[in-house]
């Protein structure tokens, strides 16, 4: 297995790992600041926040969010040089570094939504370079960024300029205020005290520098006091703090300060964060009430057979059969209303896709323009979650195989441009249908035969099986995004293996590529045919069949092998296979009926003995190494508390078929 | 140090797995059968909600099968996240073994039973054997 063909699929879990690593980060540093501010010191901590932070790194160059990457690294560097003592980590630093656990936060926000990510902060960069240089190495910026006559720069400790420097770090305004003392402001009471008690619950004032000045009208002493404050807020706000100080006020800083960047993510956050009326939920709460429900639907069942035994035994059991037949429309609500809570949307499903495929351009060189429409339509949690694997792979196959580079597009007569659409709809009640297409080269049969050593498909269902053999790769070269084999493998079992839907493919050389997924909208509770066949009972999911037909066995045509057959349908051939044979049960009754499913686009019909209706069952999944085999897709209790096997029809068709052609 | 095991026959002969890997005793009612599934695997049943396989102790030793009597039981054992019912002609005991009683299997008895037997306890006059669950169940 290649690892470097899976970095797009880390992102979900980047999104999830980072949320509590970071938290990690924030606890231990503020553990740390405890000690610092007593005068300790929290080796541990320290190692923890590290160890937060180097993974938070590495998980994000996996990813490739480099300014993530860039705030990590420094954080780390720091708290490595303090961790290994080469470096005091005073609360000054600790504050720094908050400061960046708060920067990546915001980041790993942006990522979330799908938005572009913001480059990391120079000002939080350089402000923990510096705390790692220590105090004695200071860099040379500083000077150049204070603006402030020499003569007042020289009255300034080392100490009190870094402070000024580390507030214009943090985005804070670095001021001079003037006030000048008066005879009028001291008979106000108005002195260069009251001035500074005033001024201190607003701001932090850093150093204040008697500064003597000829004496004039204005400056009767001959003196007056120079601020040097950092403050929230925007320079002229200053001198209404102190209104009859008659403060001059001028700004340290030539540079502008913070980027504008922060203020605004800090607004999309704001929109995101707290919606109202809406309540975060964890699935396992959800799996859990599922759960009880599943229990309460078997209940249901053998509430049902228990009328049934007690009808046919005289006794009248019409009362019951109308408390029944309520029952069954409560729980039916009932069963809506929990899976509703369930659903996600799927273009919710679908927000990482544009980084996705912004990251992949990025590594391959190409130009993809994406288009995306996902409608209101809303799969359940369980289904998104093993959706969204496949859906990366089928993005990552088009730009990486599909889409060919701008001059060889141009060549072509294409746009420049490569075309990715993904759009899906719901089809029926019970099925979304997306599609991932693109407008790039198409699958190359011959090529795909080759390397599959088969011969060459002549139908796209065909060519579609030689894709998802495993292990198959289409290119000669591993590229670094797609790794070695296209994951079509993958895709197919997710589709079809573990959600028990349907993967098709119509491709067009030169044209392009669309992949299909049909996927239930939901997988725990399915509504289900059971039926009868050599005695044993069965279910199978109501979706997967297109007709329930009635065969005479007089009319069928026996094929040359084991069980396979064909019957008219509506004036063409249909091919029908016995499930007994493909079971191996033995039946001395022919069957009468035949379940019509599509496979591969072709119709075959599965014949059983009797069909014994349709409910609502709950699959539990038979996950066992020793009873998992193709075809049989989990377990139901119909309420006589027996397992009944749910079969996988499509996939049934598929074993016999295949065991024919062997 | 001793362990509470629980002891059941197949053909005549007493086995024992620990009690603490054994989740539940019943009796044998019926297994759905699974097609396509080892001829030892009889089937699935449910046990606590959660569906798990029968497996057939004597097929799984190459005995004969028998018809199921009264006293067929299941022993539920598990094995990390698997669960998996053992099919046995009898199982009514619950024994305390003593370290120094186990020892391990004769070069015979390791023989016959394919590796599935890991150990032997001497019980006064009885002979127990320890099941390798493990190999039992397919997971090396």
């Amino acid at each position: 297995m290649s690892s470097e063909g899976r970095v797009s699929e880390f992102i979900t879990g980047f999104l999830a790992e980072a949320g509590e690593l970071l938290a990690l980060a924030n606890s231990s540093l503020l553990t740390a600041e405890t000690s610092a501010r007593g005068g300790g010191a929290s080796p541990r901590a320290v190692r923890e926040a590290f160890r937060a932070l180097h993974t938070i790194k590495g998980l994000a160059a996996m990813v490739g969010v480099e300014p993530i990457v860039a705030l990590a690294h420094r954080m780390e560097s720091l708290l490595r040089a303090a961790d290994q003592g080469v470096t005091r980590l005073t609360t000054d630093g600790i504050d720094a570094l908050l400061q960046g656990v708060r920067a990546i936060e915001q980041r790993v926000q942006a990522l979330r939504l799908g938005k572009q990510v913001p480059d990391a902060p120079a000002a939080i960069l350089t402000r923990l370079e510096a705390i790692e240089a220590g105090p004695a190495a200071t860099p040379a910026p500083p000077e150049a960024h204070l603006d402030l006559e020499p003569a007042l720069l020289a009255r300034l400790a080392p100490m009190d300029r870094d402070q000024l420097l580390q507030g214009l770090a943090k985005g804070l305004h670095a001021l001079r205020a003037d006030f000048t003392p008066t005879p009028e402001k001291a008979a106000a009471g108005v002195n260069i005290t009251s001035v500074r008690e005033q001024l201190k619950a607003r701001v932090e004032i850093v150093k204040v520098i008697p500064v003597s000045v000829p004496a004039t009208a204005e400056t009767p002493a001959g003196l007056t006091f120079a601020i040097l404050l950092l403050a929230a807020f925007e320079p002229d706000q200053l001198a209404a703090f102190a209104p009859q100080a008659g403060l001059a006020v001028r700004t340290l800083s030539a540079a502008p300060a913070p980027p504008p960047a922060e203020p605004e993510l800090e607004l999309e956050e704001e929109d995101t964060g707290a919606r109202p009326g809406v309540v975060r939920v964890e699935v396992s709460r959800l799996d859990d009430a599922m759960e009880r429900l599943s229990a309460l639907i078997v209940t249901r069942h053998r509430l049902a057979r228990a009328v049934a035994d007690l009808a046919a035994t005289g006794v009248d059991v019409r009362p019951l059969t109308r408390i029944l037949a309520e029952n069954a429309r409560q729980l039916r609500d009932l069963r809506a209303a929990v899976l509703n809570v369930r659903m996600v949307r799927v273009s919710e499903l679908l927000e990482h896709v544009p980084l996705l495929v912004r990251g992949l351009g990025r590594n391959t060189g190409k130009q993809v323009q994406l288009v995306m429409d996902a409608g209101d339509a809303e799969v359940d949690k369980s289904v998104a979650d093993r959706l969204f694997p496949a859906i990366v792979h089928l993005v990552r196959n088009a730009v990486d195989h599909a889409i060919e580079l701008a001059p060889e597009r141009r060549a072509k007569g294409k746009q420049e441009e490569g075309l990715l659409r993904i759009f899906c709809l719901q089809r029926g009640d019970n099925q979304l249908e997306l599609s991932i297409e693109d407008d790039g080269r198409g699958v190359d049969r011959e090529q795909v035969a080759r390397r599959a050593q088969r011969e060459v498909p002549q139908t796209d269902a065909a060519l579609l099986e030689l894709l998802c053999l495993p292990g198959l790769s289409t290119r000669d070269q591993a590229t670094t995004t797609s790794g070695r084999g296209m994951g079509m493998d993958i895709v197919h079992r997710i589709a079809v293996d573990e959600l028990g839907g349907e993967l098709s493919m119509t491709t067009r050389p030169g044209l392009g590529t669309r992949f299909t997924l049909r996927v239930p909208l939901t997988i725990t509770i399915v509504d289900a045919f059971s039926f009868d066949c050599a005695g044993q009972r069965f279910v199978a999911p109501v979706s997967m069949v297109e007709e329930i037909i009635e065969i005479d066995p007089r009319k069928l045509i026996r094929g040359p092998g084991k069980g396979a057959g064909l019957v008219q349908r509506r004036g063409e051939a249909l091919p029908v296979l016995q499930l007994s044979s493909i079971f191996n049960l033995t039946s001395s009754e022919p069957a009468t009926r035949a379940m019509v499913i599509r496979r591969a686009g072709e119709a075959t019909g599965i014949a059983v003995h009797r069909m014994l209706g349709q409910q609502e069952v709950v699959v539990r999944p038979m996950e066992d190494a020793l009873v998992r085999v193709p075809g049989v897709s989990g377990a139901t209790d119909l309420g006589d508390g027996r397992p009944t096997l749910v079969l996988d029809l499509a996939a049934l068709a598929g074993t016999m078929l295949g065991k024919e052609a062997a | 140090m001793s362990t509470l095991h629980v002891v059941f026959k197949v053909a005549g002969n007493e086995y024992a797995l620990p009690a603490g890997d054994v989740l539940q005793m019943e009796s044998f009612t019926a297994a759905t059968p699974v097609p396509g599934t080892r001829p030892w695997v009889t089937g699935i049943m449910q046990v606590r909600g959660r569906i798990v396989p029968v497996l057939d102790v004597r097929k799984r030793f190459g005995l004969p099968s028998v018809e199921h009597t009264v006293d067929t039981r299941v022993v539920v054992a598990t094995l990390g996240e698997r669960a998996v019912a053992l099919l046995v002609d009898q199982a009514r005991e619950v024994l305390k073994l003593e370290d120094g009683q186990i020892k391990p299997p004769p070069e015979m008895i390791a023989r016959e039973a394919n590796g599935l037997v890991k150990a032997v306890a001497q019980v006064g006059p009885r002979l127990v054997m320890l099941l390798d669950f493990a190999k039992l169940i397919g997971e090396e």
